[in-house]
């Protein structure tokens, strides 16, 4: 880890991760001592081959897995020391775009997206004004009435970005953000997501689309076999 | 976010759940109707043999028959420290003559008895009734033992042996009631559980998307919550409706038996607190199902 965390090791980061190992089974790692570090506003991708641990990663950060060995400390929280009414409270600060997307089947698009305002406590007369400001920007709001299964893959995909973004979190997590849009989409959510980087919001987006990462990419994190291979300005 | 729109939201998400899944809410409902109509059937066959009883007690009376030519001052002194016994609910004064009247009446067959007589052989006396809580062996005893001791009262008579097997008769029919009761509230709580977590179980995708947003347990549980607790109101009205309906039918049949073996007697059916209670049952087991079955999914999760 010769490159690993150079000149990101300074003291007001928002995730910190102290020589993280997950492991599932014995002798084996999905992670191996992974250490770095996220300051507020910073856009930073992680790449890696499939089943280097980027959903690992992903999932030890806003605690819906607890590491094996090491410290995490997300948003001043050490996430293995979350009492019950600790890892909601944390998660209300932390916007994930899923993989899978997660979306509430049996709820509006609409409503899809007020969830993450409700559960931080946004009054109604709020909550509806900023969906729909949140649905223009992806483009959905012609489709807040819909049901999510009636929504294209790539409209999905806008809706779970939506979700994330809406309660302006101070971190983002986006796993494969863009895997299901076509390029001129891709290009607006970047910017989307760029945007609210560039508004304080620390960004952690996984990827395999070097084409993204050449764009938008100031810093990346490469994993290779669950440790951290590169740690720094993307290579030209 | 206010009380009232918190409130407003997890209404908005249990008609979301309600709509999305009839079948399963249909089934919790029907579920819950069912039990209450076996555990109000059987309320009902309770309170109309404790209401059946309860005509017997108030046959239940303690004499104290008079000395003769008992003074109207020291009459009234009697009555009123016999009103004051404890247990007692009402005193009333017969006369010799009343007394008489009354034998003529109850024993046509022996008035002549009473018959060239020069003097009525019947003495006056006090009846004294006991309040309905009191109608036990003991507590006559007890009045039986005070009314002796007041100046005035020659003899002491109850004529009701029966009282004791009247009192464990009540107290069998309480307890085999509660008991019954019981073991149908634990089923029906057990089978509303288990049907509520079927719902849960179908939603357990939305439960684990909500997590992963950051919803409270509040939020997550309020929905649910509220979901089984209208699902057991709704079941109650209905268990309600079917113990009407079965009653309305069975009743005049009913009615006609007890009528033959104890004289006219008209069952009743469940008093409007009665109704309010059954229906009450259903929301409160809806309710508990629920959180019960919410508790289980939680310590499955964690």
């Amino acid at each position: 880890m010769s490159e690993a965390s150079a000149g990101h090791a300074s003291g007001g980061g928002l995730v910190r991760l102290f020589h993280v190992t997950k492991s599932y089974l014995p002798g084996t790692h999905a992670l191996r001592d992974v250490s770095l570090e996220l300051a507020k506003g910073e856009f930073v991708f992680l790449t890696g081959p499939s089943g280097a641990g980027k959903s690992t990663l992903m999932r030890l950060m806003f605690g819906a897995e607890q590491p094996s060995e090491g410290q995490i400390l997300v948003l001043g929280r050490n996430v293995a020391r979350l009492g019950p009414a600790g890892l909601p409270a944390l998660r209300r600060r932390i916007g994930v775009v899923f993989q899978d997307f997660k979306l509430l089947t049996r709820r509006t698009v609409e409503d899809n997206v007020g969830v993450a305002l409700d559960v931080i406590g946004v009054p109604p007369r709020d909550r509806k004004a900023r969906v729909f400001a949140m649905l223009k920007r992806v483009g959905l709001h012609h489709r807040r009435h819909h049901l999510p299964l009636t929504l294209s893959g790539g409209e999905q995909q806008r809706l779970a970005i939506a979700r994330a973004l809406v309660g302006e979190p101070e971190l983002l997590l986006a796993d494969e953000p863009t895997g299901n849009l076509d390029p001129q989409l891709t290009l607006e959510i970047m910017d989307l997501i760029a945007d609210a980087a560039a508004r304080g919001t620390a960004v952690f987006v996984a990827t395999h689309d070097h084409a993204l990462v050449s764009r938008y990419a100031k810093r990346l994190v490469r994993l290779e076999g669950g440790g951290i291979a590169h740690d720094g300005a993307p290579p030209r | 976010m206010s009380a009232s729109a918190r409130l407003r939201s997890a209404f908005a998400n249990t008609l979301a759940g309600l709509r999305g899944s009839p079948v399963t809410s249909a089934i919790a409902a029907a579920t819950i109707g069912v039990c209450l109509l076996l555990t109000g059937a059987f309320g009902l066959l309770v309170a109309n043999m404790e209401a059946i009883l309860a005509r017997f007690g108030e046959e239940l009376h303690v004499v104290a028959y008079l000395e003769p030519e008992l003074e109207q001052a020291r009459l009234d002194a009697l009555m009123e420290r016999a009103l004051a016994q404890p247990g007692v609910e009402t005193v009333e004064y017969v006369s010799a003559e009343e007394a008489a009247d009354r034998f003529r009446a109850t024993q046509p067959e022996r008035a002549v008895l009473l018959e060239g007589l020069e003097e009525n052989p019947l003495p006056a006396s006090v009846e004294l009734r006991l309040a309905a809580d009191q109608r036990s062996g003991s507590a006559v005893r007890a009045v039986t033992e005070s009314l002796r001791a007041l100046p005035g009262v020659a003899e002491i008579g109850t004529g009701n042996e029966w009282i004791e097997g009247y009192a464990q008769a009540v107290a069998l029919i309480r307890s085999v009631g509660l008991a019954i009761g019981a073991v149908l509230a634990l089923a029906t709580l057990l089978i509303v559980a288990n049907t509520i977590r079927l719902s849960i179980y179908a939603r357990r995708d939305e439960i684990d998307i909500l997590r992963l947003v950051g919803a409270s347990r509040t939020y997550v549980a309020a929905p649910f919550l509220l979901e089984g607790l209208i699902e057991g109101l709704a079941g109650g009205a209905m268990g309600l409706v079917l113990l009407w309906s079965a009653w309305s039918g069975l009743a005049p049949m009913l009615s006609g038996g007890l009528t033959l073996l104890i004289g006219d007697t008209t069952p009743q059916f469940l008093s409007l607190g009665g109704c309010a209670w059954l229906v009450g049952a259903g929301a409160l087991l809806g309710l508990a199902g629920s959180a019960a079955a919410l508790l289980q999914s939680r310590e499955r999760s964690q």
